[in-house]
C-alpha cells in the first residue's frame, strides 16, 4: 500500500487539453472518490495513473516513487473496469489467477490466493464457471477478485457499479467499502453518482472541465462547499439557489423578503444564497411561496414551492398538513444559508469571529 | 423485422440451394463413383450410374510402383510436395497475418484504413495478368522449379487476405480486455497471445483453411514454375493424368478423388469456424 501524489497532471489529446494541471494527494490506505459531471476527465485521470494514457505534463508518484514513465505492468496497480473486462475464455479461477500466473507464482500459491479471495467475495461455488455464465453482480465480484489477489499498492475503480440495478448497487457499495476496511489498500474510485461518493469516500475530489474544484471529506464538502458548482453537485435533492443581498446578517431575496440569517458575513448588494432543502423551514415570516408539488417518500416529504425568485425544494421528516396551491412562508434555519459571489460563484468568506 | 415465419420463402430458398448444389456436385459425384468402376464397365453403353461391382483397383494402380501410371507420375511424391507447399505457406501466412492483422487492428498510423482496404482490393489483381511477370521474377531470383519459390509465392498471394480477415476479427475484440491484461502484468505480446488470439480462433482457423485450400488446389502458377517431375504438385499431376489416361477414366476418377480429399476433410472439420470467421467482420455482436 502506498500514498499517491499527483503534481500538475496535464493530458492533451492532440491540440485539446482535457486535464489542466491536477494536484492531488491520497494518503496511504485512504479511499478517495473522484466525482464530477460526464466528460470532466475522471476516467482520463484514472487511466493516466494506471499508465493506460501517457500524460503530457506533471508527475505521478506512488509510494514515494515517480511512476510516470513505467508501463502499466510495472506500476503495481490493479484496476476494475466499468465493463469488468473479464477474459471470456477463462474460468473465474483462471481470471482471478491470471496476474499471478504472469508473475510466475507457483501453482499452489496461485490456488491458495485465488481460494482466499473467492472466499472473501463469496465466489467459491463459481470458480469453474465462465464469465458469460455469471450475473452482473457476480461478474463485478470476479473483477474485484482479480484485483485483490494481487495485493497491489493501489486499487483503481472506474464506475464499477454503473451497470448494476439500483438495489444491487447499494449492496455492492457496502461490500466494496467493507472490503476496503478489511484490506486497507489505497483506493481511487470514480463515479458520477454523488451518493456513492458521499457514502464511500474518506476524501472526495470534485472535478469539472479538467480542473479540481474542491478536495475534502464528504461532510466538509457538504457543509463548506467552496463554490456554487460543488454546492449544487453534492447533496440530493440539490441545494436551492436564489439571488439575494445581505444586510446586517440578514439575507434578503430580490423581492425584499428575508429568507435567512447568517452571522459573520459582510453586507453585500448582490450575491447568491444557497439553502439545502432540509434547512428550509415553514415559518410565519419570510419568503412568500405557493405549494406546487408534495412528494412523500415515507421517511421524509419533499415539497416543491413556487416563489417570485424561482422554485425552492424543501424536505422535512415532519408530517406536514399542506395542500397543493396553499400559500406559505419559508425561511432557512438560522446560520444555514450559504452565500456565494454573484459573479465568480465562489463562497463568500465568513469573518473569523463567526 | 417481420417476426412471423414465412414457410413459402424458406421452402423456395432451400429448393434453390438444392438445385444449385446438385448442379455443381453431380459431375463430382459421378467422377467419385467412376473411380470404383472397372475400365470395361465404363466402356459399356448405356453407362450405369452406380458401380455394378465396386472395386478399389484404380486406387491400387495409383500407388503401385510397378504400374504404368506411377512410372510417369509418382503420386506419393506429388502428394508430399503439395502438402509441403500448402502447409508451410499456411503457417507463414497465418503467423505473419496474425502480427500484421494485430497491427492493423490496434495501432494508429497514417493511411491505415486505406492500406487495409488495399489488401482486399489486391486480391482482384491475381490471375493470368501476373503469370508472366511472376515467371520472370522467379527466374531472376533463381527460384523457378523449386518448392521454396512456390511457398514464397503462395505466401505472398495469401497474406493480404489473411491479414484482412484477421484484422477485422481482432477489431471486434474490446481493447479493454488487453488493457486489463496489461494492468494484470502482461506485456503487449503476452496480452496478444494469451488474451486476444484465443478469442480470435475462428478467424485464425478461417484464414488457415482458406489459404490451405487455395494453395492445395492452385494450378496456373505451379504449372509454369515447376518443371521437373520430382517437384510437381497434385494439381499438375492430375492435369497430366487426364491427358495420359483419357481411356482409363476410373483412374482419373481415383486421382481426382484423392486430390479432393484433403479439401473435403478441411471443410468437414473446420466448417463451424469457417462461417463464424467469415461473418465476424460483417456482423456486430
Ligand atoms: N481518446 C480520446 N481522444 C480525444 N478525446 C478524448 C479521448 N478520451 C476522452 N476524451 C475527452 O476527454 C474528456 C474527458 O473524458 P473522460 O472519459 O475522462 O470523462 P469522464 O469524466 O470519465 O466522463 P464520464 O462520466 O462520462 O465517464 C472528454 O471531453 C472526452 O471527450
Ligand atoms: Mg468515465
Amino acid at each position: 500500500m502506498g500514498s499517491v501524489n499527483l503534481r500538475g497532471i496535464r493530458k492533451a489529446y492532440g491540440a485539446v487539453e482535457v486535464l489542466h494541471g491536477i494536484d492531488l494527494d491520497v494518503e496511504e490506505g485512504e479511499f478517495a472518490v473522484l466525482v464530477g459531471p460526464s466528460g470532466c476527465g475522471k476516467s482520463t485521470l484514472l487511466r493516466s495513473i494506471a499508465g493506460l494514457e501517457t500524460i503530457s505534463g506533471g508527475e505521478i508518484s506512488l509510494a514515494g516513487k515517480v511512476i510516470n514513465h513505467l508501463p502499466p505492468k510495472r506500476r503495481d496497480i490493479a484496476m476494475v473496469f466499468q465493463n469488468y473486462a473479464l477474459y471470456p475464455h477463462m474460468t473465474v479461477a483462471k481470471n482471478m489467477g491470471f496476474s499471478l500466473r504472469l508473475s510466475k507464482e507457483s501453482k499452489s500459491e496461485i490456488d491458495r490466493k485465488v481460494t482466499d479471495a473467492a472466499e472473501i467475495l463469496g465466489l467459491t461455488e463459481l470458480l469453474d464457471r465462465y464469465p458469460k455464465q455469471l450475473s452482473g453482480g457476480q461478474r463485478q465480484r470476479v473483477a474485484m477478485g482479480r484485483a485483490i489477489v494481487r495485493d497491489p499498492e493501489l486499487f483503481l475503480f472506474d464506475e464499477p457499479l454503473s451497470n448494476l440495478d439500483a438495489k444491487l448497487r447499494v449492496q455492492m457499495r457496502s461490500e466494496i467499502k467493507e472490503l476496503h476496511q478489511r484490506l486497507k489498500t489505497t483506493t481511487i474510485y470514480v463515479t458520477h453518482d454523488q451518493i456513492e461518493a458521499m457514502t464511500m469516500a474518506d476524501k472526495i475530489v470534485v472535478m469539472r472541465g479538467g480542473h479540481v474544484e474542491q478536495i475534502g471529506s464528504p461532510l466538509d464538502l457538504y457543509d463548506r462547499p467552496v463554490n456554487m458548482f460543488v454546492a449544487g453537485f453534492i447533496g440530493s435533492p440539490a441545494m436551492n439557489f436564489v439571488p439575494a443581498s445581505v444586510r446586517d446578517a440578514s439575507v434578503m431575496t430580490t423581492s425584499g423578503a428575508e429568507i435567512g440569517t447568517q452571522e459573520g458575513v459582510e453586507s453585500v448588494g448582490e450575491a447568491i444564497a444557497g439553502i439545502r432543502p432540509e434547512d428550509l423551514r415553514l415559518s410565519d415570516t419570510g419568503q412568500e411561496a405557493t405549494v406546487s408539488l408534495i412528494e412523500p417518500t415515507g421517511s421524509e416529504t419533499q415539497v416543491t414551492l413556487r416563489t417570485m425568485d424561482g422554485n425552492l425544494i424543501l424536505t422535512t421528516r415532519d408530517r406536514l398538513d399542506l395542500d397543493v396551491g396553499q400559500a406559505v412562508h419559508v425561511m432557512a434555519a438560522p446560520g444555514k444559508t450559504h452565500l456565494f459571489d454573484a459573479k465568480s460563484e465562489t463562497a463568500l468568506k465568513l469573518r473569523e469571529s463567526a | 423485422m417481420n417476426e412471423t415465419p414465412r414457410p413459402f420463402y424458406w421452402t423456395f430458398i432451400t429448393l434453390c440451394g438444392l438445385v444449385i448444389a446438385t448442379y455443381i456436385l453431380f459431375p463430382v459425384f459421378w467422377l467419385f463413383l467412376a473411380s470404383f468402376k472397372t475400365r470395361d464397365e465404363l466402356a459399356q453403353l448405356p453407362i450405369a450410374f452406380w458401380p455394378k461391382d465396386p472395386t478399389i483397383q484404380a486406387y491400387r494402380d495409383l500407388f503401385d510402383s510397378g504400374s504404368q501410371s506411377s512410372q510417369l507420375l509418382n503420386w506419393p511424391t506429388l502428394i508430399s510436395n503439395s502438402f509441403t507447399v500448402a502447409v508451410t505457406s499456411t503457417i507463414i501466412v497465418v503467423v505473419l497475418g496474425t502480427f500484421a492483422g494485430y497491427a492493423f487492428a490496434r495501432l494508429k498510423f497514417p493511411g491505415r484504413d486505406l492500406i487495409l482496404g488495399g489488401l482486399l482490393v489486391s486480391r482482384m489483381f491475381q490471375g493470368a495478368a501476373l503469370l508472366l511477370p511472376t515467371y520472370r521474377l522467379m527466374n531472376m531470383l533463381n527460384l523457378q522449379d523449386s518448392l521454396i519459390g512456390l511457398i514464397l509465392l503462395y505466401s505472398a498471394f495469401g497474406l493480404p487476405f489473411a491479414t484482412w480477415i484477421i484484422a477485422s476479427s481482432l477489431r471486434e475484440i474490446p481493447f479493454e480486455l488487453e488493457e486489463s491484461a496489461m494492468m494484470d502484468g502482461a506485456s503487449r505480446l503476452q496480452s496478444m497471445v494469451m488474451v486476444v488470439l484465443p478469442l480470435a480462433t475462428p478467424a485464425l482457423i478461417t484464414a488457415a483453411m482458406w489459404h490451405f485450400v487455395g494453395a492445395w488446389s492452385e494450378f496456373a502458377f505451379a504449372s509454369i514454375l515447376l518443371e521437373s517431375n520430382e517437384n510437381k504438385t497434385v494439381t499438375i499431376g492430375l492435369a497430366s493424368f487426364v491427358e495420359l489416361f483419357t481411356l482409363e477414366f476410373q483412374r482419373v476418377g481415383a486421382a481426382a478423388t484423392l486430390v479432393a480429399l484433403p479439401i473435403m476433410l478441411v471443410f468437414f472439420f473446420g466448417q463451424r469456424y469457417f462461417t463464424r470467421g467469415l461473418l465476424a467482420g460483417a456482423v456486430k455482436g
